[in-house]
């Protein structure tokens, strides 16, 4: 019988567990995976599995706010890029990376659904569409 | 061809968050009717409407709703797809933004026929912002006593496109890391915790309602012989008028993307996303309809101006960022095919590249375990078809 | 349950429902070849190397995981299916370090011997190559996960047979990889069962038991020309 346990549900839900993680108390760190892992009596190893699959679980710290800005052909038809400078230009720092005060991180992301307002971009969970780069630093200015 | 609203009749016409102005424009009356019906009735009068699955694959509803009603087992489930992570497609965005408890409705109707008790919707983690409002419905139609029997919880997503596929989706609801399964078994017969289990689009299941209501025939009525009814298209790109339109299927595409989108000095299309076709502009009176191209409906247009190899290139960036990683064609397959096209859009191609792409092409289609890796290169295959010349402009030394 | 017909390289067999057609071409003396397939375990359908031709179906299908049904009319060797597994070995050597040379394992590499057999020439398919660190601080075992070609052995057998699970998938895409506790080296003081199991059932040489000079190999050597 050992042939179909394999597949069997999973008891706990690992990634619920993560999500319910990171929106507590932020990114997940190895301390919060680690303890994941104990409370849910799972491998640390399938814990982390699941946490690296997910682009919107944050293995890595994250900034007080995250700025995704989407880089797919409908934002990129409609002059991404510029948006995407104009960003990079009024944080210092590039996609990727999170500002030395940590307000920011920023990322890049595939399709967000927002094409017909394109270009967009979530920050944390907020919507902003139509950008252009002249509208970013007010945008920004709001999130502290 | 005027736009048809069927799917999207409530859309502006309500409150999404207030079920009262719902109910005045019929709603929860299919649900009522429905539950009046045997659930083979019900099955039968959607097979009827020849209602196809909205989300890109195309399967009969009907035959998909019995399947799992005919699967043994007291336990069952029914998921609502809103994933929506094809690149250009934000109809089930609208719906939701506009009309979420139509979809409620579908999905209980679903239940009922299939014999679920219990109802997940799958919302991309991109459409937290919907959370409150979908919520907002499910918990207004349990108060209004149309739920009773029936629970149904939303499950977010976290950011994989692969999510969208229906037996990654069911890994992923059940918590691991979104892989897709082999099939078989069908969800149908083991999907959910091994469960049998129907997964539907946002968009058919907010057909549903009308049918139960006007009856299958009349559905039936509207379309092509194998394609019935109307479909939500997302149009975006080169357009002067980006959006959500709904039309009878069978109707051409420069309807849609010259008349009501308002695209001129067009290039090429691309339909279905990142998995979807790319068109030349001289096929713009093709019909709309999953025999000729359909997908999920996102139309991407683009103009003279654009390149072939940029928008092939990216969009295989975009496969191969969210390949889910299980089977060598496709884990394998969209990287050496971003690191060729690169290569061809610095104009540093090698020629016999080209072959190469048709044979991998070929493989990946052939051998990929889930519909990502399948039709990761229908884009690439049809430019190479029409726009040959791009590609060859990309060889070193040419 | 009972016996059903079918048609296999144009031969009609019969074999019991349920069976794989995996399991019925090899009872029937005809060898697919498989990557992550292991017996007695739930099958993966990760590596796709078991393909076969199934007469009315749009693509290939695995057949380490789909059981036959009647009537069912299969091709295991044709062309088509040939060039298919021809290209899927590429695809796994794509980002494969070309290491043969100083790999311990070069002589019982199941890569190597899967590439023979499909007479894999030149391959046409290269891509960048994962590079990381050897893991050799633990006693029983070394890791090199560039040389690993994700056919998941290791994971199912650790879990499966071990009742363990050291290593899980984690992260995706080409990125994915087989990872211990936290993406981190097995550490020196990792314990496990010190089984082998893994280390047998890997194909290739991305894990293996840390040997001393001049001790034996796990195969025979080589066959040299001449
Ligand atoms: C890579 C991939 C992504 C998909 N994404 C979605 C999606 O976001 N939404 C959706 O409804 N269907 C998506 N599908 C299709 C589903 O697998 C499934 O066919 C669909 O949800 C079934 O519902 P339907 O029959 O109502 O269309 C996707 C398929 C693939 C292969
Ligand atoms: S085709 Fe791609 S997404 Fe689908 S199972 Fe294979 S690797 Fe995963
Ligand atoms: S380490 Fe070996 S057994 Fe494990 S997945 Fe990689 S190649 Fe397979
Ligand atoms: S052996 Fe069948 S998919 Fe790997």
């Amino acid at each position: 019988m050992t042939k179909k346990a394999a597949r069997v549900k999973t008891p706990d839900n690992i990634l619920m567990a993560l999500q319910e993680a990171q929106a507590r108390s932020g990114p997940l760190t190895p301390e919060v995976m680690a303890g994941l892992a104990a409370s849910l009596g799972v491998p640390s190893n399938d814990v982390y599995g699941v946490a690296s699959f997910y682009s919107f679980l944050s293995i890595r710290p994250l900034g007080r706010n995250v700025i995704r800005v989407c880089q797919s052909l409908p934002c990129h038809l409609k002059e991404g890029q510029a948006v995407i400078d104009a960003i990079r230009k009024a944080l210092g720092v590039g996609p990727g990376r999170t500002t030395e005060d940590s307000r920011f991180t920023f990322e890049l992301v595939n399709c967000i659904g927002l094409c017909d307002g394109a270009p967009a971009m979530l920050i944390n969970h907020d919507v902003h569409t139509d950008l252009t780069p002249g509208k970013i630093a007010g945008i920004l200015q709001k999130y502290k | 061809m005027p736009q048809e609203k069927v799917v999207l009749r409530n859309c502006g016409a309500i409150d999404p968050a207030d079920i009262k102005t719902h109910r005045a424009r019929e709603g929860f009356k299919a649900l009522e009717k429905a539950r009046g019906m045997t659930p083979e009735e019900v099955i039968s009068e959607i097979k009827t409407s020849g209602l196809r699955g909205r989300g890109g694959a195309g399967f009969p509803c009907g035959i998909k709703w019995e399947g799992a009603r005919n699967s043994p087992g007291d336990e069952k489930y029914v998921i609502g797809n809103a994933d929506e992570g094809e690149v250009g497609t934000f109809k089930d965005r609208y719906i939701i933004q506009n009309d979420p408890f139509s979809l409620v409705e579908g999905l209980a109707i679903a239940g009922y026929a299939v014999g679920a008790r219990q109802g997940y919707i799958y919302l991309r983690w991109e459409y937290s912002y919907l959370l409150d409002l979908l919520r907002g419905a499910i918990d207004q139609a349990r108060a209004a006593g149309y739920l009773d029997g029936f629970r149904i919880e939303v499950r977010q997503g976290a950011g994989a496109y692969v999510c969208g596929e229906e037996s990654a989706l069911m890994e992923s609801v059940e918590g691991k890391r979104g892989e897709a399964r082999y099939r078989p078994p069908f969800p149908t017969v083991a999907g959910l915790f091994q469960k049998p289990t129907t997964i539907n689009n946002v968009e058919t299941l907010m057909n549903v309602a009308p049918i139960v209501l006007k009856g299958g025939a009349w559905y039936a009525g509207m379309g092509t012989e194998r394609s019935r009814g109307t479909k939500v298209f997302s149009v975006s790109g080169d357009v002067a008028r980006p959006g959500v339109y709904e039309m009878v299927l069978g109707s051409p595409l420069r309807e849609l993307v010259e008349g009501l989108a308002g695209a001129k000095d067009i290039k090429m299309i691309q339909i279905g996303g990142a998995t979807g076709r790319i068109i030349p502009y001289d096929q713009i009176d093709a019909p709309l309809a999953f025999e000729s191209y359909l997908g999920a409906g996102a139309i991407t247009v683009y103009n003279r101006s654009r390149g072939v190899l940029e928008i092939v290139g990216r969009t295989m960036e975009f496969l191969a960022e969210e390949s889910c990683g299980k089977c060598t064609p496709c884990r394998q397959g969209t990287e050496w095919l971003v690191e060729t096209l690169d290569r061809f859009r610095r104009g540093e191609g090698a020629a016999r590249d080209i072959g190469y792409m048709q044979v991998l092409a070929d493989t990946m289609a052939l051998s990929s375990l889930c519909g990502l890796g399948q039709a990761a290169c229908s884009g690439l295959v049809d430019t190479l078809k029409y726009f040959r010349d791009d590609y060859d402009r990309g060889i070193s030394g040419k | 349950m009972g016996n059903i017909s079918l048609t296999l390289n144009g031969t009609p067999v019969s074999a019991p429902q349920g069976m794989t057609i995996l399991e019925v071409a090899r009872e029937n003396g005809i060898d697919i070849p498989t990557m992550c397939y292991l017996k007695d375990l739930a099958p993966v359908g990760a590596c796709r190397l078991c393909v076969v031709e199934v007469e009315g179906s749009r693509t290939l299908v695995g057949s380490c995981h789909t059981p036959v049904t009647p009537g069912m009319v299969i091709q295991t060797h044709s062309p088509k299916v040939l060039e298919v597994r021809r290209v899927l070995i590429e695809l796994m050597m794509a980002s494969h370090p070309d290491t043969c040379i100083v790999c311990e394992a070069a002589n019982c590499c199941e890569l190597r011997l899967r590439a023979t057999d499909l007479e894999v020439g030149m391959p046409r398919f290269r891509t960048r190559m994962h590079y990381f660190p050897v893991e050799d601080e633990n006693p029983s075992i070394i890791r090199d996960m560039s040389k690993c070609i994700l056919c998941r052995r290791c994971v199912a057998a650790c879990d499966n047979i071990e009742g363990k699970k050291m290593f899980s998938l984690a992260y995706r895409g080409f990125e994915t990889k087989v990872i211990y506790d936290l993406d981190k080296p097995i550490g020196s003081n990792e314990t496990c069962r010190d089984c082998k199991t893994c280390i047998t059932l890997c194909p290739t040489g991305a894990l293996r038991l840390p040997m001393k000079f001049g001790q034996e190999k796990k195969g025979p050597v080589l066959y040299v020309k001449g």
